[in-house]
């Protein structure tokens, strides 16, 4: 009772369960690796942090209705070591420093928001360290105002894999510094383009 | 012909689109997320995903972190987009969670993206799920059947032949 649609299904079959098996193969080494280079406990230093507010006023930095917004800008040193989230299942890290604040005006309002990002592709420039590194995004809040606020700042990863689940995680060493108040010449400058 | 087995092999052909149903809604139900495996059509997430790319999706957290990929919707479009959480900013009192997203290959930020006038997402409307696992470039045959015509029909000639021509 051999058919050609039989036969198909049973070749089919194998192969779908040995891809099954290969994947999950591969995913169990990876992980067994992250956890044997102790990736999940990697140090980092942030250091040198410089914050600067700007007052903008085009909605391309948070401006409603060409109301000032305060926007932050940080200057910072980095070094990190990320060798050990490198092995055969990683396809590329994605590095990012984060800042983390409390609202001003309403306390219960927790940030974190991403104030510099790479990718990173292979083991060879898994090793980070630059200086006097300025963000990369200009930051805004809910709030108007920005100033005088706590940053803590922390360096982040995350794996993306040949296939299998996403990793995440974060490095020891974080860095805490308040952000000056914005000087009155900025605020001077606003309102003469206004 | 006959009839009783006709009718069993009609049976079983709805069975089997029932329980893919099934599967597929209850994978909704655990993941709480109305399309918990979607496929990249972009490049926007470029080098990490490429267009056929298949993902599977969780939404049970309740809030998202930076660095998290979501796939949201935007009111008046009918594409989801799968793009990395830059900002989050939560209020414990209420529970709200205001989200801005970038693409890691797009140079600016996604508010140009968003609905009218809307300068963030809302976690709990928007979003559809956080990335969780990722299988690469198996979902190109879904875009293929999608996009060509032709591509359509012979799979639906395929499926009406093995239909027509199995037995047991």
């Amino acid at each position: 009772m051999f058919s050609l649609s039989q036969r198909f299904q049973q070749t089919s079959n194998q192969a779908l369960s040995f891809a099954i098996f290969a994947a999950a193969f591969v995913v169990a080494t990876f992980w067994a690796q992250l956890y044997m280079e102790n990736a999940f406990h990697l140090s980092s230093s942030v250091s040198n942090v410089k914050p600067s507010i700007n007052v903008r006023t085009s909605r391309y930095y948070g401006s409603i209705n060409g109301k000032p917004k305060e926007n932050l800008k940080v200057s910072f040193d980095l070094n990190a070591d990320l060798a050990p989230l490198f092995n055969w299942n990683t396809k590329q890290v994605f590095v990012y420093v984060t800042a983390a604040y409390n609202g001003k005006l309403k306390p219960g309002v927790k940030s974190e928001v991403t104030l510099w990002d790479s990718i990173i592709t292979d083991k060879e420039s898994s090793q980070i360290s630059l200086s006097n590194m300025k963000s990369k995004y200009s930051i805004w809040d809910v709030e108007e105002k920005l100033s005088e606020r706590e940053l803590t700042l922390k360096l982040h990863w995350n794996i993306q894999p040949w296939i299998g689940s996403l990793v995440y995680g974060e490095t020891e060493g974080q860095s805490t510094v308040l952000i000056p108040q914005s000087q009155s010449t900025q605020k001077t400058k606003v309102k003469a383009t206004q | 012909m006959n009839l009783r087995l006709e009718l069993t092999r009609f049976l079983n052909l709805w069975f089997a689109l029932a329980s893919a149903f099934m599967f597929w809604k209850g994978l909704s139900i655990v993941t709480d997320s109305h399309s918990p495996i979607v496929v990249v059509l972009s490049g926007s997430m470029e080098p990490a995903f490429q267009r056929g790319d298949i993902l599977f999706l969780w939404n049970r957290n309740t809030y998202s972190k930076v660095g998290d990929i979501v796939v949201y919707e935007v009111d008046g479009k009918d594409i989801p987009i799968v793009h990395r959480v830059l900002r989050e900013h939560v209020d414990e009192r209420s529970g709200k969670q205001l989200l801005l997203t970038k693409g890691d290959n797009n140079a600016g930020n996604d508010i140009p993206l968003y609905a009218k006038r809307k300068v963030y997402l809302n976690k709990e409307k928007d979003i559809v799920g956080t990335v969780k696992g990722y299988i690469p470039q198996l979902g190109y045959v879904t875009i293929w059947i999608s996009e060509n015509r032709y591509a359509k029909m012979g799979l639906m000639a395929l499926i009406g032949l093995s239909a027509l021509l199995s037995n047991e």
